[in-house]
């Protein structure tokens, strides 16, 4: 299938069609297509980062859904303080995997149809997070249960996730004690690496020539390490990213300091983008038993209690009101986002793509379908709800958004796990 | 035409230069005429279908590729599966010239072994660690890279690739592990005093709930996120002494008695859900009055540590057990008490509805006030034998049920009292430092990493005689003194550069754990001696490095004696159904390890408890069948099986016979797992009769005849068909339901290309159709709603019926699923899969262990024991 980032521009006539034939319900989007002609400008406009933001828990379908569909809807209850950036994302529903149900298949967010295979960001990472200093970052607020992740590697495994805000600040801004101990580290690791090599070297030729060969992996894989300490070593010195943003003195890793360890993780990710630190961001919201207060009144059960409502309207409520203050956290993600300018005058939200969704359709009843999911940033032409009508025979995947986002991101695939098409033309 | 007739030119030429040039031995023409007659039309050099070509002239046996190639050959013809049913067959005579000229020729050329160096598994790697350093509950670090698998295992030379990813990790592995035995110095921060009150203590769940300027907390339960509380912001961030004031007081008290307070120190770290008693007491502050009094002590709190607070001697326990007798005693005494609980749960008055889940907290407890000021609240149940009531009660002695009623109850508490008024905490310090977890770890590591300095001994010489004894331990076999002495080497650079003696052990360490020595197996130059038989036989049995006594073994050089083999084996054999060799055997053997990936459909109704009872089943079965040396047709068919009562009633249609409770024999360690007795010849018990094995040959979803037969072929049977041809798209389900599978597999049948692998497929697969895909009984195909067919016909012609009639047969031809155990022991001990000859001794072992008990126990010893298990 030949990807239709190239046939931007050529396909306006027959999208209504399309649309129609791939059971989107929606209200075409305006069309002055953003890159008409075609790939040149596409590359000067392409945004470089991906900000993937999961919550463990979901989202409340019908507190994140607008009713109405197409441009000019009104906020839901979740998105509510997202007002300010309506125009700046696109809300879908109707979208998903078609993955199986239960926590266990959490994962499908960014997996697809497998949960923990290799997922969108570590795709996406893999293409152009070399090009940044660090080449992923996986980040998550609030303890839960267990070992999760996230971002899953091609060889499908999870990727671990850095809980502290305070870790995550030591990598971007080393201290000078922590530069110095990296560098003792590196110096001394490489200085007795050649003795390690002449040993490992009068091994090897102590062997029968088939065991012998069978050896080269170990010194071919030395030798990448051995070049990975080599660039570290030169490039210690190299200018540090520096900031007076200030953490405060202890971590909230505690549950019911969850809205606080967003804020700070959000934060971060903000200046990691500002300063180049990393282009690929994936940040996991987890979630227990903690009960939060609002406005001094604490909620009637706890979070995870909440997420099994089994539709009592009040707990329903009290859910909303944790969705939506992870809302208002995110608000001022987005917040620092636009204001933040490149030196191309653009804004970084411009630059970066937002991925906002989970891998939980309804946490009550443990389904995995109808992934709530937004789209902010990216230089995309936001301002819609698209809804999409599931239940007709070969309608879109939520894969198929992913092909979208990573194309914009100068990933050339036509496919992602059980998904062949693109949604490039809601956005053109 | 031109072309053709000068290809035929030229492999003329070629065949006739192969001809002079190879110095194997001639083909005879008797043979070559069968080849010719029956095999060259489609496998000569010009057709060369499946890119395989028979036609040769010599063959020379001593190269691996040509025994392959007529090995391969041999297993056909033996099997049946060539030529093709369409084409011309050799008679049964032509077939037995065949098949004994290529036996006779594989077994005289095929050496012996062939073990390729291979690193330590994820797995071996992780206990290497653990037992190289003394670090019981070492864990790989997330996003350690996994294995990949060859033949079923992980432990395989050909599968286990060392890339530079995994050298990466191996590197940050060793740098964990070197900082945990020299952890750089504790820096004392300046002391603080720092105060936490109502509002910054952690709520969860329905544990503590503030008013009116104070925490209250109400049950004693050992659910730390259940019944206590801990303050947000009070990480401690070097360990020290510090002193701790606690403020607090009686809430609506109901006697003189004083409560009792419990603070202990918790790790933020620590899972949530842990229980209050594994964190380390600090103090019972006893409260008596209602007003606040506070109680100020020291004590020694780690980095990473905070405070954690329980009432320790409440009303309400979170415990099932003791929740039930508490609400039993309160509703017996109450009915209009008890008819507000029977109308949260049930708000019908019957069983059409009933809620428990959507109770959480407050929510419910709304429900139960409500109903309790309801002049018209239905006491037409509220009596203790009413059957609402008696189901009442069960929910509330559940595990399960259990904490949505106690949650609510606790606002009762926190709304009626008595609770347990929390007003502050105040930790200042640290006063001085002190060794925490990590420090007096460390010292214990660096001590049994060093052992004793001697008086006025110089670092290079201590250096060295650390390394004499610690490298042979970390390489497993004997270390020359220019290795010793290139380590020593390491550390005297380092500390002549300026570096401390213990900076210097800690680089030492980073490099040994890189070296090769370390991360491989089998890295010795000749025949394979007596220390690689030591790593061999440990490896297998214990999944860790040989022990002090194998050492001594290899090192006086009487391992190789096979008495002293055998007795080693014996000394090291498994025995619990958690010892690691039998987890991971088990788990790649029959694919156990697929289990905690599978969701069984919800309709199915078998919890995630019920899938790790279902792989312990396994676990416990296999773990007898060894320890009583039990006859190998006990793997088939055998009087018992391990369950607990529960699972066996609701999955193994087991009819209670007055049998209360399952036989016990690992003490607590499973508890409710046990022996219980099964007659002989019936559906369940076995290996096929295992729920966890039904399961790994299914998807939680459906069950697929072709992947169960192929399955039992590849595992239980050791025939393995060959891989399905690449342009075949698979079956897939047929969702509009309108065919049965047997009507769909039909079309196997009908094309001869399918029908000469499938006809050994998929009766097998059939007849394990009644096990539904969690192992349950079943007799009609869901969807299309026809009565299953598990009928079939054995490749030797047998008439089957269903499962029952398969393990009849099964025990009649024992052999054969011996013959595959044996070689997946093999395969999983010497980490290559055996060769023609190797199992031609398996064979031979095999029959003989039939011939005398045919105990599983005497087989494995015999394996152990064979040439094939001491060759590299």
């Amino acid at each position: 299938m030949t990807s239709r980032l190239n046939q931007f521009g050529y396909h306006t006539i027959g999208r209504r069609q399309f649309l129609r034939a791939a059971g989107a319900l929606i209200t075409l989007p305006s069309l002055e297509s953003i890159a008409k002609p075609l790939a040149k400008a596409a590359a000067a406009t392409r945004p470089r980062n991906l900000v993937s933001i999961g919550t463990y828990l979901g989202w409340h379908q019908n507190g994140f859904f607008p009713k109405e569909v197409g441009r000019g809807y009104r906020l839901p209850p979740i998105l509510e303080p997202l007002a300010g950036h309506q125009e700046d994302f696109t809300v879908f529903s109707g979208l998903d995997h078609r993955a199986p149900n239960g926590h266990g298949a959490w994962s499908n967010f960014l997996c697809g149809s497998s949960p923990k295979t290799y997922s969108m960001d570590q795709i996406v990472a893999d293409r152009i997070g070399q090009k940044s200093r660090f080449p992923s970052v996986q980040l998550t607020a609030g303890t839960g249960e267990g070992s999760k992740a996230m971002s899953f590697t091609k060889q499908g495994i999870g990727l671990p996730m850095i809980q502290r805000p305070s870790v995550f600040y030591k990598q971007m801004f080393m201290s000078e004690a922590d530069k110095e101990r990296m560098e003792y580290m590196l110096r001394s690791g490489k200085s007795s690496l050649d003795l390690v090599l002449g040993d490992a070297l009068r091994l090897q030729k102590s062997l029968p020539q088939s065991d012998s060969d069978k050896l080269e992996e170990y010194f071919d894989s030395m030798r990448s390490v051995e070049k990975r300490m080599a660039h570290q070593i030169a490039s210690i010195n190299d200018p540090l990213p520096t900031t007076d943003y200030k953490l405060p003195d202890s971590d909230p890793i505690t549950p019911n300091l969850l809205m606080e360890a967003e804020t700070l993780m959000y934060d971060l990710m903000a200046l990691a983008l500002e300063t180049d630190s990393s282009r690929v961001l994936s940040f996991f919201i987890d979630g227990l038993g903690q009960v939060f207060s609002f406005d001094g009144v604490a909620l009637k059960s706890g979070y995870h209690g909440l997420s099994h409502h089994g539709n009592d309207p009040e707990m329903i409520r009290d859910l909303i009101a944790i969705e939506t203050a992870h809302m208002h956290c995110f608000n001022g993600f987005l917040d620092q986002l636009k204001e933040k300018k490149r030196p191309n005058g653009k804004s970084l939200l411009d630059e970066t793509i937002v991925l906002m969704g989970t891998g939980m359709g309804d946490a009550s009843r443990h389904s995995n379908d109808n992934l709530p999911t937004l789209v902010a940033g990216g230089g995309f032409r936001h301002g819609s709800h698209v809804a999409i009508d599931a239940s007709k025979t070969d309608a879109p995947l939520l894969g198929d958004l992913y092909i979208t986002l990573m194309q914009r991101l100068g990933v050339e695939t036509n496919e992602f796990s059980n998904a062949s098409r693109n949604l490039n033309h809601l956005f053109s | 035409m031109g072309n053709k007739f000068l290809s035929v030119l030229l492999f003329t030429c070629a065949a006739a230069q192969g001809l002079r040039a190879s110095e194997g031995t001639p083909i005879a023409d008797t043979h070559y005429d069968l080849l010719s007659n029956y095999c060259l039309n489609c496998h000569d050099e010009a057709e060369r279908k499946g890119d395989i070509n028979l036609d040769h002239y010599t063959v020379d046996w001593t190269k691996k590729e040509n025994r392959d190639l007529w090995e391969n050959a041999l297993r056909m013809l033996q099997e049946g599966l060539m030529p093709p049913e369409d084409k011309d067959r050799p008679s049964q005579e032509e077939r037995a010239i065949l098949i004994s000229w290529l036996d006779e020729h594989l077994l005289d050329n095929t050496p012996l072994g062939g073990t390729i160096p291979r690193r330590l598994s994820a797995d071996e790697y992780r206990s290497t660690i653990r037992d190289l350093f003394g670090l019981a509950d070492y864990e790989l670090p997330l996003g350690f890279p996994k294995d990949s698998e060859y033949h079923g295992f992980n432990n395989v030379g050909e599968g286990l690739v060392l890339s530079p990813p995994l050298m990466e990790a191996y590197a940050k592995v060793a740098e964990e592990i070197a900082n945990t035995v020299y952890p750089p110095a504790q820096i004392a921060p300046p002391s603080t005093t720092r105060t936490a009150g109502p509002e910054e203590m952690v709520l969860s769940f329905s544990a503590a709930k503030v008013k009116d300027d104070a925490l209250l907390l109400v049950s004693r339960g050992q659910e730390i996120f259940r019944s206590c509380s801990w303050p947000s912001r009070m990480e401690i961030m070097a360990s020290g002494v510090y002193r701790i004031t606690v403020s607090a007081a009686k809430h609506k008290p109901v006697s003189d008695e004083p409560l009792l307070l419990e603070i202990r120190a918790r790790e933020l770290s620590a899972s949530d859900r842990s229980r209050a008693e594994i964190f380390r007491l600090l103090k019972v502050m006893e409260v008596p009055s209602t007003t606040p009094n506070s109680v100020t002590f020291e004590a020694d709190l780690y980095e990473g540590q905070t405070l954690l607070f329980r009432w320790a001697n409440a009303e309400m326990d979170h415990d099932y057990t003791e929740f039930a007798k508490h609400m039993r005693e309160w509703w017996s005494r109450d009915s209009r008490w008890l008819a507000a609980w029977q109308h949260a749960v049930f708000p019908n008055g019957d069983f059409s509805e009933r809620r428990i889940s959507v109770l959480r907290g407050l929510n419910g407890w709304n429900i139960i006030t409500e109903a309790l000021a309801n002049p018209d609240l239905d006491m037409n149940n509220a009596t203790m034998d009413n059957e609402l009531t008696v189901e009442l009660l069960k929910i509330a002695n559940s595990n399960r049920g259990m904490f949505n009623l106690a949650d609510v109850l606790c606002h009762y508490y926190f709304t009626n009292g008595p609770a347990l008024e929390f007003h502050q905490a105040t930790i200042e310090g640290p006063l001085r430092i002190v060794d925490g977890p990590r420090e007096m770890l460390a010292k214990k590591l660096q001590q049994q990493f060093t052992g004793n300095r001697k008086p006025d001994q110089s670092n290079e010489s201590f250096t060295r005689e650390i390394l004499t004894g610690f490298l042979p331990r970390a390489f497993r076999r004997p270390v020359d003194k220019q290795t010793i002495e290139s380590y020593v080497g390491i550390a005297q650079r380092h500390w002549e550069a300026g570096n401390s003696f213990k900076d210097a052990m800690h680089l030492l360490i980073r490099n040994i754990l890189i070296s090769p020595r370390f991360l491989y197996r089998v890295a010795s130059p000749g025949e394979m001696d007596d220390y690689d038989l030591a790593s061999r036989l440990s490896y297998f049995l214990t999944q860790a490095p040989p022990d002090k006594q194998l050492f001594k073994l290899a090192h006086a050089g009487r391992l190789s004696d096979p008495e002293v083999l055998r007795g080693e084996a014996l000394r090291l054999l498994p025995e619990r159904p958690s010892d690691a060799m039998i987890l991971s055997f088990t788990s790649q053997w029959l694919d156990l390890k697929l289990l905690p990936e599978i969701m069984p459909d919800p309709a199915f109704n078998f919890s995630g408890e019920e899938i790790a009872t279902a792989k312990s089943e396994v676990e416990h079965f296999f773990a007898a069948m060894l320890r009583d040396n039990l006859p190998m047709t006990d793997f088939i068919d055998p009087d018992f099986t391990y369950t607990s009562l529960k699972f066996a009633k609701e999955n193994y249609q087991y009819i209670h016979d007055g049998i209360s409770e399952v036989k016990r024999e690992y003490g607590q360690e499973d508890p409710g797992l046990g022996r219980l007795p099964m007659p002989r010849g019936g559906r369940f018990g076995g290996l096929l009769g295992q729920s966890a094995i039904m399961m790994a040959t299914a998807n939680g979803v459906d069950t697929q005849p072709v992947l169960r037969g192929v399955w039992v072929l590849e595992n239980i049977l050791g025939t393995p068909p060959p891989e399905p041809p690449q342009n075949v798209p698979a079956l897939t389900p047929d969702i509009r339901g309108a065919k049965t599978p047997r009507e769909m597999l039909a079309a196997h049948m009908d094309d001869k290309a399918c029908s000469t692998c499938h006809r050994r497929i998929d009766p097998v697969g059939f007849i394990l159709e009644n096990f539904d895909p969690v192992g349950n009984w079943r007799e009609v195909w869901p969807k299309v709603n026809a009565p299953i067919d598990s009928t079939g016909v054995l490749p030797d012609g047998t008439h089957i019926n269903d499962i029952t009639e398969f393990k009849v047969w099964l025990v009649d031809n024992i052999d054969l699923f011996s013959q595959c155990l044996a070689e997946k022991l093999m395969t999983y001990a010497t980490g290559r899969v055996p060769n023609y000859a190797e199992r031609e001794e398996i064979e031979g072992i095999v029959e003989a262990n039939h011939a005398h008990g045919n105990g599983f126990k005497d087989l494995l010893l015999a394996l152990v024991t064979s040439d094939t298990f001491r060759t590299k």
